[in-house]
């Protein structure tokens, strides 16, 4: 039997029985960020699924969807239209309100400790030591959380498209107008997770991220933007504002700027974004956000 | 050729703790390397920077000729890690986890189904539908070896390798570790003396975040001069027969009627002197000293830097 070449760092003394595990040749392709971007997302999308975060909110989203409907059917046809004001828009722009928090929810859930828990938890020890950017891990569990985010927004819009179509006919249903609606959710869901993953890159606590994103998105920005409204200035730089739009395009009695009376000389101030106004205030969170949380992942270091 | 490379790396934490002080080493080829010290004396520290886990206050890691805070895809490219407890998502099965690796590692899907059924083999994994969450600390940490050696990485960095598992599991990894140290590098940490001793060509001894000893094994365990062997006999000996033994200079204890143990001083030839005089009492059917020389060699270093310090 001929010996092993000798290493440079092994030792003449000790005497190792064991075998070699034999020369094997193991073909290895090098491998492209977008191939790795495919393979990131479907692994973070396999996990997201099996979790019950995803399964909790998606029944609770089609439970109160189901309730809504459901009530609305207890009432009967001609309440559910009158309430409506005899309009699909109407109808379409009610139902709809609770797109934002469904939004906000699944970015806490899904994104605010997407980036912490490398940091805090024994993943990172898994997937960071792998032949892999951060960057491509980054873009990859976004990918994935933006998917299942719009998985449960599309869950909520599928119970507005079947109840309008239900109670005012499914050829006077506004398709073209929930189809900007929910695009704008998208573009809000993109902008929502490069929030929350900015904050799940700063964060080293998965709760800690969890719950100040769901503060930041849904309380903090909408509290901002009440005040500064009540101050009389337009509050156009909130994404919250900009994901009025969600509802606004559905909504044929959208006025951008309205000024309501409260009493002798006093007025309450309200704005609405308009699509375009929507779109680039979206875009421009996502863009600065997107790029924060990966300068943010980039330099966090694993010190536990 | 794998290689792994340390060039004077410092890494200060916050607060002004230093974790490492500008140590420097290099290894490339193939066999062994054990990093021993102390709690808190850097080992893991080192791995972490070796892989981009920590980014060096001063100095440079390489892995394979590439920096990994430059470059880390390509410095992780041919590399298994293993560093504190890795925790692939509970979520998912043993053959998603496995699968990923894989994937991202560049292997086709019959070179993942061959990688697996040989992580399989080597390190017994519990079935491959199971879910990660599901499995003992035991069964997780043969996982996430499973998952290091993926794709057949020349070099492997192994933080405490058989920490939480039973002594068959021990067993079974050392045995595969003395295996994959013939065609790969490897560089582990570990507290465990009679692991370091039975896999490792070469030790890096560090204390305070600074190299202490950085040596082939049998040249640091030559450093020891006062050495002890149990030697076990094939039948009992009478205690009387053992007299033979003390012209070489050896005290012998009695441990049973076929068990002794031997304190001698001198280097590995006068070990050898002791054993061929053991034979002519009885045959000899195992002795053992290299935990304890190792031990001794380590302790040893350890007491004279505190000394020193």
């Amino acid at each position: 039997m001929t010996e092993p070449p000798p290493s440079p760092v092994s030792s003449a003394v000790p005497i190792d029985p064991a075998p070699s595990l034999g020369h094997r040749t193991v073909v290895r392709h090098s491998v492209g960020e977008f191939s790795q971007w495919l393979t990131v997302t479907r692994h973070q999308l396999a996990h997201y699924v099996r979790t019950y975060r995803f399964l909790g909110l998606l029944g609770f989203v089609v439970l109160v969807s189901g309730l809504t409907v459901g009530l609305q059917l207890v009432a009967g046809v001609e309440a559910t239209r009158i309430a409506a004001l005899e309009r699909t828009s109407e109808y379409e722009t009610n139902f709809l309100e609770f797109t934002g928090l469904w939004i906000a929810l699944s970015a806490a859930l899904f994104a605010g400790d997407a980036l912490s828990v490398d940091f805090s938890t024994g993943a990172g020890y898994h997937m960071l030591v792998l032949p892999v950017r951060r960057t491509t891990l980054l873009v990859g569990r976004y990918t994935a959380a933006l998917i299942v985010t719009m998985a449960i927004v599309s869950a909520y819009y599928t119970f507005c498209i079947v109840g309008a179509s239900y109670f005012f006919g499914s050829a006077v249903f506004e398709w073209v107008s929930t189809g900007v609606s929910l695009l704008i959710a998208a573009l809000f869901a993109l902008a929502a997770l490069a929030i929350a993953f900015s904050i799940s890159a700063f964060f080293r606590s998965p709760a800690a991220g969890v719950v100040v994103t769901l503060l930041t998105i849904y309380v903090g920005f909408s509290a901002l933007q009440g005040v500064l409204e009540l101050a009389g200035y337009e509050p156009w730089f909130f994404l919250t504002y900009a994901a009025g739009a969600i509802t606004t395009v559905t909504d044929r009695d959208f006025a951008h700027f309205q000024r309501i009376p409260l009493g002798p000389g006093q007025y309450a101030t309200l704005w609405q974004a308009d699509f375009m106004e929507a779109v680039v205030v979206m875009i421009a969170y996502l863009v600065v956000f997107f790029v924060l949380s990966a300068f943010l992942y980039e330099r966090q270091e694993s010190m536990g | 050729m794998a290689s792994i490379a340390v060039e004077g790396v410092t890494k200060s934490f916050r607060g002004g703790t230093l974790g490492l002080d500008d140590i420097t080493f290099r290894y490339e080829g193939t066999g062994a390397i054990g990093c021993l010290g102390p709690n808190g004396a850097g080992k893991t520290t080192t791995l972490k920077l070796l892989v981009g886990l920590l980014r060096p206050t001063k100095g440079h890691a390489y892995l394979n000729g590439f920096d990994p805070m430059v470059n880390r895809k390509a410095a992780l490219w041919d590399v298994g890690a293993v560093i504190e407890t890795p925790e692939p998502y509970p979520t998912l099965t043993i053959f998603d986890t496995l699968r990923t690796v894989g994937l991202v590692r560049g292997l086709s899907d019959e070179g993942i189904d061959s990688e697996i059924d040989r992580a399989h083999d080597l390190l017994d994994l519990p079935p491959l539908g199971s879910r990660v969450g599901t499995l003992s600390k035991g069964q997780r940490q043969r996982v996430v070896l499973a998952s290091a050696l993926m794709g057949d990485p020349s070099v492997l960095l192994l933080d405490e390798p058989t920490s939480g598992l039973d002594p068959a599991e021990r067993v079974l990894v050392r045995g595969l570790l003395s295996r994959l140290k013939r065609d790969h590098l490897l560089f582990l940490s570990s507290h465990q003396m009679l692991e370091v001793s039975e896999i490792c060509d070469e030790v890096v001894v560090l204390h305070r975040g600074r190299v202490l000893v950085k040596d082939r094994m049998d040249r640091l365990t030559g450093r020891i001069r006062s050495r002890e062997l149990v030697v076990e006999f094939d039948r009992p000996v009478a205690p009387g027969s053992f007299d033979a033994l003390t012209p070489l200079g050896a005290e012998v204890e009695t441990l049973t009627d076929r068990r002794c143990r031997i304190r001698f001083s001198g280097d590995d030839s006068a070990r050898a002197r002791l054993l061929d005089a053991c034979r002519t009492i009885a045959p000899v059917s195992q002795f053992s000293n290299a935990t304890i020389v190792l031990e001794e060699a380590y302790l040893d270093a350890i007491t004279s830097a505190s000394k020193g310090t």
